[in-house]
């Protein structure tokens, strides 16, 4: 069997997958990152490793995406290095050819993707406001002591309305102080919670773009159901939430890497799954030779540097060439 | 004398005017230095917090030049270029806002009104005051001017060969030659990038968006490299004009790259809180509506990341060469 592998480090989750041949997901894993990025990649491969033994395989090609994708491509050795819009939208147009709007909420950043003829022809990204993501739940779900596990399903049993302001986090908060003081439900408020993030979401991002079903809605918010139905109450059409919602970025990451080793009909530069007994370390540089004073990011691999970025002029980078 | 020239606002557009003009009366011209966060750091901390960031870099650049011991430094008072336009009432109120924001500038601060309808500039009555201050004659400044304006077109014309600002700099300065520039060249897409050139060439503000996307395979071309009758025949006057000047460039180079140009995609790069932008960015979303082209905003202030944009601009890049591919293989997909 010949698999692909897509990674996708981002701020909350770091998720692994392989695909196969044909593109169908042969192994998932959705872990919390825990702000280790690092140590959440090996632990994916060693899984990965070892719900592949026994079988024979082939890794052909490797992916990364995602916030940490750059770190993360590094460590395995990935054949493409790619942002997340692209990534989302591959492996949605892959399972549901016929989608025009995708709706993504992840820990620290949403996005909204427009797809026509699957290509995607606009998107919008949450740039300083995390008012509409997954941390702005989670801190209210924390705030009124219920596992983030069961705020969907709890919000579902709400019998009223209630608006809250939810243009940001700290209003919301204090709007949700006063909404419990006139009476309402724990259910109820959390239902106004889910009301107040879609409509933030629509409003910030899908703002002057007309919206088009099939609508599909992804990423780690996609498993709460309140948020489903919010989303659906707002635009009045069903939204599909895809089988892997929560591993899409990771899957259009191992697409992409197929896709890519296929047409240039390249050899993987996949380091192999000895990758997670390597010892990578991570370090900053505050780099002093000009005004500028860049935060110099440099991995060192077994002991022997083997990237450097982050530096505007290109000393550091271009000092590992050649 | 020592004439320093803040390397913020509208220098990029008239550094060589000016650098030849003080050059031509014996001056010594002295430019501040790139912008890099020390310099945006005290501009920063001298500025009132709610303007732009361009000011706020303005301001840092000021403080740059007067420790580079200068006599003077100039900024003068752009009021018009064109009749019944204007600019930004930051840009009309720019020495006054230096003078009371820097107390060691005060002295230091060398002005005049740039008035008329000519985008040189150079009518010497703008520059006349500048006689008594720096002690030369009428027919001296004159002179000067009538070089400069030559000096300054010529820049010009290389911008509309498609050189950015800072080649067209070079190729002034005789550093480059134009086939050295070109043969670095190699594109697969053309993306309008629109934006002021304080936006745009600054390489903070952002963040070498141009470098970035050239080394992603894209061709850039902005507003100064269109010729004027080509932008001014877009939007013919009408009732409502917009009246700010490089506003108005920045709105008909986007109907140009759209209608004429044939670009991939647009870009519009533009500084938190800026007035202008808010409208104009508006009527250039509304138009790439009708001419159907991918257009996205960035908007950048002090505190914007670079991955951030980084991952935006590699996404636009990337929907649009996937889609260009997909075309040319005469998928309908």
């Amino acid at each position: 069997m010949n698999i692909y592998i897509g990674i996708d480090v981002g701020s909350v989750s770091t998720n692994a997958v392989a695909i196969n041949e044909d593109g169908d997901v042969v192994f998932e894993q959705y872990i919390r990152t825990n702000g280790q990025p690092i140590e959440s990649v090996k632990e994916s491969l060693k899984t990965l490793e070892k719900a592949l033994e026994g079988k024979p395989y082939k890794v052909k090609g490797a992916g990364t995406t995602g916030s940490g994708r750059q770190l993360a491509g590094i460590m395995i050795g990935a054949d493409i290095i790619k942002n997340e819009i692209t990534a989302h939208a591959a492996a949605t147009v892959h399972f549901h050819p016929d989608v025009r709007t995708i709706f993504e909420i992840g820990g620290q950043d949403s996005k909204i993707i427009i797809i026509k003829d699957k290509m995607v022809v606009d998107f919008s990204m949450n740039t300083v406001c995390a008012a509409g993501t997954g941390s702005f739940l989670d801190h209210q779900a924390e705030r009124l002591g219920i596992p983030i596990q069961e705020f969907g399903d709890l919000a579902l049993t709400a019998k009223k309305n209630v608006r809250i302001a939810g243009r940001c986090t700290v209003f919301a908060e204090s709007d949700m102080i006063a909404k419990q003081q006139y009476g309402f439900s724990k259910a109820e408020i959390i239902k106004g919670l889910c009301d107040a993030l879609v409509r933030n979401y629509i409003n910030n991002l899908g703002r002057g773009k007309s919206l088009h079903p099939p609508f599909v809605f992804q990423g780690g918010v996609a498993a709460n159901k309140g948020i489903k139905a919010a989303f659906e109450r707002e635009i009045g059409h069903e939204v599909i939430v895809p089988k892997y919602y929560n591993v899409m970025g990771a899957i259009g990451a191992a697409l992409l890497a197929k896709e890519h080793v296929e047409k240039y009909g390249m050899k993987t530069s996949f380091r192999g799954f000895d990758v997670a007994e390597y010892n990578f370390t991570p370090t900053t540089i505050d780099c002093n030779g000009c005004a500028n004073s860049c935060e110099v990011i440099k991995v060192d691999l077994n002991g022997k540097t083997v990237a450097m970025w982050g530096d505007k002029c290109g000393r550091w980078a271009n000092s590992l060439m050649g | 004398m020592r004439i320093g020239l803040p390397r913020a606002l509208i220098f990029y557009y008239y550094y060589p005017l000016w650098k030849s003009f003080f050059e031509n009366l014996g001056m010594d011209v002295v430019v501040s230095d790139v912008t890099s966060k020390e310099l945006i750091e005290k501009g920063i901390k001298v500025t009132v917090p709610e303007i732009c960031v361009p000011i706020k870099i303005f301001n840092g650049h000021v403080i740059n030049l007067l420790s580079k011991n200068v006599d003077y430094v100039f900024i003068p008072r752009f009021v018009s270029i064109d009749r019944g336009e204007w600019f930004c009432p930051k840009f009309i109120g720019l020495p006054d806002l230096v003078k009371y924001t820097i107390e060691e500038a005060k002295e230091r601060i060398l002005t005049i009104d740039i008035k008329g309808k000519r985008e040189d500039t150079c009518n010497w009555r703008n520059y006349r005051p500048l006689c008594n201050i720096l002690h030369v004659s009428e027919k001296q400044l004159k002179k000067a001017l009538k070089n400069a304006s030559e000096y300054w077109h010529q820049f010009r014309q290389y911008s509309m060969e498609g050189f950015t600002i800072e080649e067209a700099m070079q190729i002034c300065d005789n550093k480059l030659t134009r086939n050295q520039i070109l043969s670095q060249r190699s594109s697969e897409i053309t993306i309008g990038l629109l934006g002021y050139v304080y936006n745009i060439y600054d390489p903070f503000v952002s963040m070498d968006i141009i470098p970035k996307m050239r080394s992603m395979g894209v061709n850039i071309i902005t507003f100064e490299m269109l010729k004027e009758e080509e932008m001014s025949r877009q939007l013919p006057r009408k009732s409502k004009n917009i009246y700010w000047t490089f506003s108005k460039k920045i709105h008909q180079s986007a109907r140009v790259f759209m209608k004429e140009r044939n670009v991939d995609g647009l870009i519009h790069v533009t500084a938190f809180g800026c007035g202008p932008d808010s409208i104009v960015g508006k009527m250039i979303e509304l138009d790439s509506d009708v001419y159907q082209k991918p257009f996205m905003t960035i908007r950048v202030d002090e505190h914007t990341g670079e991955s951030h944009l980084i991952t935006r601009v590699e996404a636009f890049v990337d929907m649009i060469k996937r889609k260009k591919y997909s075309e040319k293989r005469g998928e309908i997909a």
